[in-house]
C-alpha cells in the first residue's frame, strides 16, 4: 500500500470518524442541564467543540475525496491489502507486545505482588522479542522487577500498585 | 527605579542561594547526567523521562525537585547529539536536525569533534535563552497583569492553533484536531463551576476527571515503547572518534551561527507547545540559507550541526518564558515540569511574581547549574557515552513499562489511572502512526480547563455579548494571531491535499 493511499484512507476514516464524534458532542451537550443561562452552562464549551469539530472534519473529508479517498479506500479494505496489514511483521509485533502489556496492566496488576507481575511481563517480553539467551532473560526479568520494586518503595517511599 | 532593581536583586540572591545549596547543587549535576544517558539511548526522549520522574519528585522539597527535573531536562535535549552523531539515529527528536551534518563527521572520523562542537553550541544556546528568560520575563508579568478571562481564552486558542501549525509533518489540521481532542479531554468529568458530570457515562472514577500525568505517561511513555519495539532497526556505532575538544579557530567559527541559532530557538521555544525538535529544523534551515558556506550544510558542516543543536538547546529557556508568565509550555517537556511544579504548590501565571517572586531566578539559576555541568560531564563523558549506546533497546524498553505503571499510579494510588495511562498510549501510537502531532494533544489537555472557564466566565462578564470583549487591546492582538495561523494553516493544507494529488509528490508529501 502506498503512502498516498494510506493517507487518504486515514483522512478519509478520521473525517467520518471525527463528524460522528462531532455530532455526538453537540446532541451531549445540548441535553446537558442549564442552570442560570446556556453561556455559563456545562454543556456550552463542549458544544463548540462538537462545532469545530465538524467544521474540521468536513475540510479533511473534502480533501480525502478530492485525493480519490474512496477509490484508496476500496484498495485498501480489499481482502489481500487487509491481510498485508494486520499479517505484516510489525503489526503482529505491536499487537503481541500490547496484548503482553494488557495482561500485565488488566490481569496481573492488582491481583498478584507487583514483583511478581512485573517478572512475568518482563519474561514474555524478553522472550517473545528474543531480546538475550533464555537464562540471561529470567536473570534480567528478576533483577529488573527486585530493583525497580524496592528502589520505589523504600528509597523513594511510593507505594505498588 | 533602584528600588525595584535592588529588590530583583535580591530576589535573585535568595533563589541563587537556594539553587546552590545542599542537595540541590548535587542533585543538578547528577540529574544532568542522568538526561544526558537518556537523551543519548534512541528511544528514551526528555519529554518521557520527566513523565516518568514527576512522582518521584513528591517527597521533594521544592528547590531539589526543580533540581532534578530540570537538570534531567537539560542534559536530556543535548544526550540526543551523541546517537545522532555517532549512529545517525537521534536520541531524541529534537536532535533529527544534528544527524544531517554530525553522522557525516562521524563517517570521516571526526565524531569526536562533532560533539564536542554539538555540547558547546548545547551550551552557549541554553546560557543565551536564560539571559533572556531573565531578562524579559518581569516585562512579560506587566503584560500578563493585563489578561482577562477573554484573553485566557483566546491565548489557549492560539496555542493549539500555532502549535497544530508548527508541529504537524503534513496539514495543520491534524495538529488542530488532536488540540481539541485535548480539549475534550479535559472536560472529562465534574464541570469546575457547577460541578455537573460531564462524559462520565455515570463511572465513579470519571469524575474527577482524566488524571493529567497517567495521560502524558501514556502518551510519551508506551506509545514511545511500542514505535520502538515495532521493528528491528539494527545499527553500528561509528568506531573512530577523533578528538573531542574542538579547536578555537572552530569555535570562532560557529559563535556567530549559535547567537542567531539561540535567538531562533529561544524564540520558537516561546511559541506555545513548539518544542525542541522544531525549534532545531527552523534554525538549520534559517542556517542554510544565510550562511556563506550554506551549500555545505548536510555534508559535514560544524555550522548546520552548531545551528541545530544550538537552537534545540535555546528553546529550553524559551520554553519556561510563556510557562512561567502565563502558565502555558513552550514545548512537551515544559508542560511535564508545569505539571511536576502544579503537584508542589507552584502555580505559574501573572500572580507568581507576587506569590512566589524568587521562583524565576530559581528556575534561570538552576538552569545555570545545569547548562554548566552539561558542559563539563557532556565533555567528560563522550567515550563512556559511545558505549552506552550500544545498549541492547530489546532489554531496555521493556524495563520502562513497570516505571510508566508506577508513575501513573503513584499520583492518585488509583488502578484507574494505570488505565487510563495504557488506553492514551495506545491512543497515541495510533495518532503516531497516522502522522498526527503529540504537542498539541499535550497542550490541549494542559490548556482545556482554563479555556473553558475563561470562555464561560469572559461571556458573563460581557452579559452574554461577544461586543464588550472586542474592543480589548491584548484580544485584538490575539484574536488576529488565530485568524493569521488559521489562515496560513489552511494554504498549507491545500497546498498539502494538492501535493497528494500529483502522483509525484503524493508520496514525499506524505512523509
Amino acid at each position: 500500500m502506498s503512502q498516498t493511499q494510506k493517507t487518504t484512507t486515514s483522512d478519509l476514516i478520521m473525517g467520518i470518524l471525527m463528524l460522528v464524534f462531532g455530532i455526538y458532542l453537540i446532541f451531549a451537550s445540548l441535553n446537558m442541564k442549564v442552570y442560570s443561562t446556556f453561556l455559563d452552562a456545562p454543556g456550552f464549551f463542549p458544544l463548540i467543540l462538537g462545532i469545530i469539530f465538524i467544521l474540521f472534519s468536513l475540510v479533511m473529508l473534502v480533501g480525502a475525496l478530492r485525493g480519490g479517498s474512496i477509490e484508496d479506500a476500496k484498495k485498501t479494505f480489499h481482502k489481500e491489502s487487509l491481510a498485508a496489514l494486520f499479517l505484516s511483521s510489525q503489526a503482529k509485533r505491536v499487537f503481541i507486545l500490547s496484548f503482553f502489556m494488557v495482561v500485565y496492566i488488566y490481569g496481573l496488576i492488582g491481583r498478584v505482588h507487583f514483583a511478581i507481575a512485573t517478572v512475568i511481563y518482563l519474561f514474555a517480553t524478553f522472550w517473545y522479542l528474543k531480546s538475550t539467551t533464555l537464562l540471561k532473560s529470567i536473570i534480567i526479568s528478576v533483577l529488573s522487577a527486585l530493583i525497580i520494586s524496592a528502589v520505589f518503595q523504600y528509597a523513594f517511599r511510593i507505594p505498588l500498585p | 527605579m533602584f528600588e525595584a532593581f535592588s529588590q530583583q536583586f535580591a530576589l535573585f540572591g535568595s533563589a541563587a542561594a537556594q539553587a546552590f545549596g545542599f542537595p540541590q547543587v548535587f542533585v543538578t549535576m547528577a540529574a544532568t547526567v542522568a538526561g544526558i544517558v537518556v537523551g543519548a539511548v534512541p528511544g528514551l526522549t526528555a519529554t518521557m523521562a520527566l513523565a516518568l520522574l514527576i512522582n518521584l519528585t513528591y517527597s521533594m522539597q521544592l528547590p531539589v525537585a526543580v533540581a532534578f527535573l530540570l537538570g534531567v531536562y537539560v542534559g536530556a535535549v543535548m544526550g540526543g547529539c551523541y546517537s545522532a552523531i555517532m549512529i545517525n539515529i537521534p536520541g531524541t527528536p529534537s536532535a533529527a536536525a544534528t544527524a544531517l551534518d554530525g553522522f557525516v563527521l562521524a563517517k570521516q572520523g571526526h565524531g569526536g569533534q562533532a560533539i564536542g562542537v554539538g555540547i558547546i553550541a548545547s551550551f552557549v544556546g541554553t546560557l543565551f535563552s536564560i539571559l533572556i528568560l531573565i531578562f524579559l520575563t518581569p516585562f512579560l508579568y506587566k503584560i500578563a497583569l493585563k489578561f482577562g478571562q477573554w484573553e485566557y481564552f483566546l491565548i489557549s486558542v492560539f496555542g493549539i492553533m500555532i502549535c497544530g501549525n508548527l508541529s504537524t509533518q503534513s496539514t495543520p489540521i491534524k495538529g488542530w484536531i488532536v488540540g481539541f481532542l485535548g480539549f475534550f479531554t479535559a472536560m472529562i468529568g465534574l464541570d469546575a463551576v457547577y460541578a455537573y458530570p460531564r462524559f462520565t457515562f455515570g463511572n465513579y472514577n470519571l469524575m474527577g476527571g482524566i488524571a493529567l500525568i497517567p495521560a502524558l505517561i501514556g502518551v510519551f511513555g508506551i506509545s514511545e515503547i511500542l514505535s520502538v519495539l515495532q521493528e528491528d532497526t539494527p545499527y553500528s556505532v561509528e568506531s573512530q572518534l577523533g578528538r573531542v575538544f574542538p579547536s578555537k579557530e572552530l569555535i570562532k567559527d560557529i559563535l556567530h551561527t549559535s547567537i542567531r541559532s539561540g535567538l531562533i530557538g529561544c524564540g520558537i521555544g516561546a511559541v506555545p507547545g513548539a518544542g525542541e525538535d522544531i525549534a532545531a529544523w527552523v534554525s538549520y534551515d534559517v542556517g542554510k540559507r544565510r550562511s556563506k558556506k550554506g551549500h555545505l550544510f548536510g555534508t559535514g558542516s560544524y555550522e548546520g550541526l552548531a545551528s541545530a543543536e544550538t537552537a534545540n538547546n535555546a528553546c529550553i529557556g524559551g520554553a519556561m518564558i510563556p510557562l512561567l508568565t502565563l502558565a502555558i509550555p513552550g514545548s512537551p517537556p515544559a508542560a511535564m515540569f508545569l505539571a511536576a511544579i502544579w503537584l508542589h504548590g507552584i502555580k505559574p501565571g501573572p500572580m507568581l511574581a507576587i506569590e512566589s517572586p524568587d521562583f524565576i531566578y530559581l528556575t534561570a539559576v538552576t538552569l545555570i547549574i545545569a547548562t554548566l555541568s552539561m558542559l563539563v560531564f557532556g565533555l567528560a563523558l563522550v567515550k563512556p557515552m559511545v558505549k552506552i549506546l550500544k545498549i541492547n533497546r530489546k532489554i531496555l524498553m521493556p524495563i520502562i513499562v513497570p516505571l510508566t505503571v508506577i508513575g501513573a499510579y503513584a499520583g492518585n494510588v488509583n488502578i484507574f489511572d494505570i488505565h487510563v495511562m495504557f488506553i492514551f498510549g495506545i491512543l497515541g501510537y495510533i495518532l503516531r502512526k497516522l502522522n498526527y502531532p503529540m504537542a498539541p494533544l499535550v497542550l490541549g489537555i494542559i490548556l482545556g480547563p482554563t479555556a473553558d472557564i475563561s470562555f464561560r466566565q469572559a461571556l458573563m462578564q460581557g452579559q452574554g455579548s461577544l461586543l464588550p470583549l472586542l474592543g480589548r487591546p491584548v484580544g485584538i492582538v490575539l484574536m488576529l494571531a488565530i485568524v493569521w495561523s488559521l489562515y496560513n494553516g489552511i494554504k498549507s493544507s491545500r497546498r498539502y491535499t494538492a501535493s497528494l494529488n500529483t502522483p509525484s509528490g503524493g508520496e514525499g508529501a506524505a512523509q
